[in-house]
């Protein structure tokens, strides 16, 4: 996750408050520790702080100023169970006040589980496009993998 | 806040939290403070040497000679300081330069940095802030010291006119070390490996600081580093007159050799710049160079580039 190793979490987030030109960046940082529920880590510096930690640092980066749209790149990489599921929580909180979260990943269990709608990319190209409950309804007796197999094997064509 | 005070500000903070700049800092208040004990001790010294001199004179029925220390200027007794300046001065402002690119590129923020909303030319503005005030604040700790060490020597009578040259010497070098600054940012920044900009500022440097003087004051060797008369035969080769007058102007560590000798008042009579342009102009005008392409470089930093993932 990209931050400033030797500065605090607060620096960090109040920095980029700052530049992004949030009106009162202290209290914005301030409420996107507590939402995120890392207050705690508030005046530790990043360096010494686990992938996990990071990752949820580098989320409140990221939602300091209030987007409406929210991309993750593969946001559990590398993240124990402990932190997924601390993701997880995390994600269906940003989804609950609002926010239109991208998930790209390739672990379908997850997006099984944190997902409204499912996208598949194949050389640039969206390949299909349903919401979940849709994907649940068509597709009850396949798994998400036979489907994304079925998707991602037909992709040259259907890209083409 | 402005978006290049606030990127300034981040970047200042960055640069103190870094080690290898605060030992380089440290390193270089600790150059001057020897400077300003040289200084001190060779003065006192001569006092000591002039008291005893001066006792028996005296008691010889001999005319007693003015005191020496009082004959030459008191900014002389720094006049070493020049040289830590051009030397380690110069290369601190290199790694800050340098540092000012790498740590943004190693922490992989240039990308976030990259999607606030301010312009590019922020971006570029802020570093050289930083740079600038870096800088600033290693001649306020020589100036701090030197002036410190001019009050605390008794046989030394400092009036204003000397403090004022002394603050324009401190400008001098913080213009000058201030250009190898701005290299080393604008090289950083152009170049996708941030070492080899910090390489391409030192070459430059090395250049100016060592194989320039080479060319251009053959005719006078002594005057390479330190502006002092000629001690030997000078070799009166048709070839350094020529590349003294024509590689003269691009000689910054000798033009500020020179103006250090004249504006600490320890230069000899008769020795001019090398060159036909002076260094009062040539070294403002390399600044503004440097600056120039400080400023062009950074603007034009790629802001997808580095990070731990690339």
């Amino acid at each position: 996750m990209r931050l400033y190793d030797r500065f605090t979490t607060r620096e960090n987030l109040t920095f980029f408050a700052r530049l992004s030109g949030v009106t009162n960046p202290v209290d914005a940082v301030r409420e996107t520790l507590d939402f995120l529920d890392i207050a705690p880590l508030a005046d530790r510096r990043v360096g010494t702080f686990s992938k996990g930690m990071r990752q949820r640092v580098g989320l409140a980066q990221a939602i300091l100023h209030q987007p409406e749209v929210l991309f993750l790149d593969e946001p559990t990489s590398g993240l124990d169970p402990m932190g997924v599921r601390q993701l997880r929580e995390i994600i269906e909180k940003l989804h609950a006040r609002g926010m239109t979260v991208f998930m790209n990943t390739h672990l379908l269990s997850e997006v099984a589980r944190s997902c409204t709608s499912i996208g598949v990319l194949a050389h640039g190209k969206l390949v299909f496009h349903d919401s979940m409950q849709a994907v649940a309804d068509k597709y009850d007796e396949r798994s998400l993998e036979d489907l994304y197999v079925g998707v991602a094997e037909r992709a040259p064509e259907v890209a083409a | 806040m402005t978006p290049a005070r606030l990127i300034a500000r981040q970047s200042l903070a960055g640069l103190a939290r870094d080690r290898s700049v605060l030992i380089l800092i440290a390193f270089f208040a600790a150059m001057v403070l020897v400077t300003a004990w040289l200084g001190w001790s060779a003065t006192n010294t001569v006092n000591a040497i002039y008291a005893d001199a001066a006792t028996y004179l005296s008691a010889s029925g001999l005319p007693v000679p003015p005191n020496p220390v009082s004959q030459s200027a008191p900014l002389a007794v720094l006049r070493n300081l020049g040289v830590y300046i051009s030397l380690i001065g110069a290369f601190g402002s290199i790694v800050i330069g340098q540092l000012l690119i790498e740590t943004d590129r190693r922490a992989g923020t240039l990308p976030l940095i990259g999607a606030r909303p301010f312009e590019r030319r922020d971006l570029a503005l802020g570093k050289m802030r930083a740079l600038v005030t870096a800088t600033g604040a290693m001649m306020a700790v020589a100036g701090v010291i030197s002036v410190t060490t001019l009050l605390t020597i008794p046989s030394l009578v400092v009036g204003p006119g000397d403090l004022l040259r002394l603050a324009l010497f401190l400008v001098a070098g913080w213009a000058y070390v201030t250009i190898f600054g701005f290299l080393a940012l604008g090289a950083a920044a152009r170049m996708p490996v941030t070492a080899s900009g910090l390489i391409a500022a030192t070459v430059v440097w090395l250049v100016v600081t060592f194989v320039l003087p080479e060319l251009t004051a053959n005719v006078h060797p002594t005057a390479a580093i330190n502006p002092v008369s000629t001690l030997a035969n000078t070799p009166d080769s048709a070839f350094f007159h020529l590349t003294s007058r024509v590689l003269g102007p691009l000689s910054l560590a000798e033009g500020f050799a020179w103006l250090s000798g004249d504006l600490l008042s320890f230069l000899p009579d008769g020795l001019a710049p090398r060159g036909t342009i002076p260094p009062a102009v040539t070294l403002p005008a390399a600044l503004i160079l440097a600056g120039l392409f400080a400023a062009r470089s950074a603007s034009k930093l790629d802001l997808n580039a580095g990070g731990p993932d690339a």
